[in-house]
């Protein structure tokens, strides 16, 4: 069953350049789907209306079967977390804490359970002694981490990662891909929007967006080793894929050295 | 010595008043020309931190640095003779968060303001304004849009533009590549190394991206809880030790270079610090 339907959405900011031209995707529940493309492709446009904080000038969203509308907003943010690009924009509150309670607040979950996630998912992203701590006054990273916890505490059904980990050093990343992997295996709907073919290894599907349209959807296997797609919208192909590539150029023949690349590339 | 850090520490003040000390006893010069350094470490490390000491947006709340010539420290805030807008057009800053850094109307007044502030007059702030939106990666249309009004990577890419465009003589750059599509990394990597090359600037990254470090570094700095913990080559850089110690990770190249080597029963000789050099080395050993 699809969770997330996009009907032919077309999108424009002002002027007559569409950031997002004629959309369509459907995500299955528990699925896992990367979103590519390059710098203004269309990316961040795209989960802001999954979400509804832009409306699309044209075109259909359902998240879980519901329409998305003035009326349904709500329901639906219930459903779909999104972890934005830019940290300082999720931050509300005063503290970290506070910061991790807004979103449980407006799920009205109940006052001790609020305070049990809030420490769990403060511990599980590292930031526990920071609870106190004004968001702004932290360091990149441990902005995206706030943030990440903020919405992994919400435990929506779906979640956007709109480029959650580019300022993460390489253990911090790594241990986002392990909960978006424990996440996923628990029936979590994972959306990472991002730059890095590693991150998007692990997903079934990858969709490549360029200049506001879909220039390929297809499974992650199809899409990591379509060196053409990937540099339409200035993306490039995994180390070992590339050096799989520069062997088949130049009549390099090793099978067995073709399918280890291929392995190391699927473990990352 | 360009920029001299003495005994660094850095002390900021809590909301509730605790004080946290983000740099420690921090010992470490930068030469005006000829360097090309990259600054790693863990998160919460103090990079960003030390990186505004480089261009006095903070002054040391232990011991001294020197920019330029001008000594920077607690006791000196309040000289009233202390200049820093010199010190702000040698030492450019590319912030993390480059909404920090976009504040005018349109993208064409935001990167030509610094070229105007340091006294270039306005037809040349223009013209600086067109080259550096091309070099960037975006095209002349972008000049009349709002900054505000642009994606993540498009933002980066202004905030990258209206620093190169004041032309300083060191480039200090706070995570310039996060975001920014993988074409737009690299071919932005290769203008900083341009510059450092051709023009014989010293530039100084912050980036957790190992490829970068591996690629292009003459030298690493690595801070961990606001400490230097390393000061030197990339390539005694990544020893077992290291990479668990420091939250760092084995670059892309070494991992698939170790990998293959081992695969293949071989060892590649010399060193392969790109994708090409590997690549090139490979076919050798195949054919
Ligand atoms: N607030 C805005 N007002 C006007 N135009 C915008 C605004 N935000 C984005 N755009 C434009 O819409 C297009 C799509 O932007 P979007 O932020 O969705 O890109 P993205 O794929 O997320 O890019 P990035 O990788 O840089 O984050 C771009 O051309 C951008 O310039
Ligand atoms: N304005 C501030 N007030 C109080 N503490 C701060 C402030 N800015 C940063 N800190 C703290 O100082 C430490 C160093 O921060 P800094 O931003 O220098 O780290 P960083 O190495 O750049 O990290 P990152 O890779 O996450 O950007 C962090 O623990 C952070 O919480
Ligand atoms: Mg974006
Ligand atoms: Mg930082």
């Amino acid at each position: 069953m699809s969770v997330i339907e996009i009907e032919n959405v077309s999108f424009t900011y002002h002027g007559d350049k569409r950031a997002l031209d004629n959309v369509s995707l459907s995500i299955e529940k528990g699925e896992w789907v990367s979103i590519l493309g390059h710098n203004g492709s269309g990316k961040s446009t795209l989960s802001k209306l999954i979400v509804g904080l832009l409306k699309p000038q044209s075109g259909t969203i359902r998240v879980d079967g519901i329409t998305l509308s003035a009326s349904t907003v709500r329901d639906i943010r219930k459903r779909v977390g999104i972890v934005f690009q830019n940290p300082d924009n999720q931050f509300v509150g005063v503290t970290v804490r506070d910061d991790i309670a807004f979103g449980l607040e407006n799920l009205q979950i109940e006052r001790p359970e609020m305070i049990e996630r809030i420490e769990h998912y403060a511990k599980k992203v590292d930031m526990y002694p920071y609870l106190n701590k004004e968001p702004h006054a932290l360091s990149g990273g441990q902005k995206q981490r706030v943030a990440i916890a903020g919405i992994l505490a919400m435990k929506t059904d779906v979640i956007i990662f709109d480029e959650a980990t580019a300022m993460l050093d390489p253990e911090g990343r790594e241990r986002v891909m392990e909960f978006m992997r424990t996440l996923n295996r628990e029936g979590t709907t994972i959306i990472p929007i991002t730059h890095e073919m590693k991150e998007a290894v692990m997903s079934d599907r990858i969709v490549v967006l360029k200049d506001g349209k879909v220039l390929k959807a297809d499974k992650s296997e199809n899409i990591l080793k379509d060196k053409e797609t990937l540099e339409r919208s200035n993306l490039e192909l995994l180390l070992p894929l590339e050096i799989m590539h520069y062997m088949n150029e130049n009549g390099i023949d090793n099978p067995s050295l073709k399918e280890f690349l291929w392995q190391l590339s699927l473990n990352g | 010595m360009a920029i001299k850090f003495e005994r660094v520490g850095y002390e900021y003040q809590d909301i509730d008043g605790k004080g946290y000390l983000a740099l420690a006893d921090i010992t470490l010069n930068i030469n005006k020309t000829g360097e090309f350094i990259t600054l790693i470490g863990e998160t919460g490390s103090g990079k960003s931190t030390l990186a505004q000491h480089m261009n006095a947006l903070l002054t040391p709340t232990e011991g001294r640095v020197h920019i330029f010539g001008v000594k920077i420290s607690r006791e000196g805030k309040k000289d009233k003779n202390l200049k820093l807008n010199p010190i702000r057009q040698k030492v450019g800053l590319v912030f993390q968060f480059p909404e920090y850094q976009l504040f005018e109307e349109t993208v064409g007044n935001d990167i030509a303001f610094g070229p105007k502030n340091f006294g270039v007059s306005e037809k040349e702030a223009e013209e600086r304004a067109k080259k550096m939106i091309n070099i960037v990666g975006l095209d002349e249309s972008y000049l009349s849009r709002s900054p505000f009004n642009l994606s993540g990577g498009e933002k980066k890419r202004v905030s990258i533009a209206g620093i190169l465009a004041m032309e300083p003589d060191i480039l200090v750059l706070d995570e310039p590549t996060s975001g920014l599509d993988p074409l737009g990394r690299n071919a932005l990597l290769k203008v900083f190394y341009e510059i450092h090359q051709k023009l014989d600037k010293t530039v100084v990254i912050i980036t957790h991206d190992m490829n970068t470090v591996y690629e292009y570094a003459k030298r690493v700095l690595v801070m961990r809880e606001g400490n230097l913990v390393y000061d030197g080559a990339p390539t005694q850089l990544f020893s077992r030790k290291n990479v668990k110690n420091w939250n760092l990770d084995v670059p892309d190249i070494l991992k698939v270079r170790r990998a293959i080597e081992e695969k293949l029963g071989i060892t590649i000789e010399g060193e392969t610090r790109n994708k090409a050099d590997l690549m090139a080395k490979i076919g050798e050993a195949l054919r």
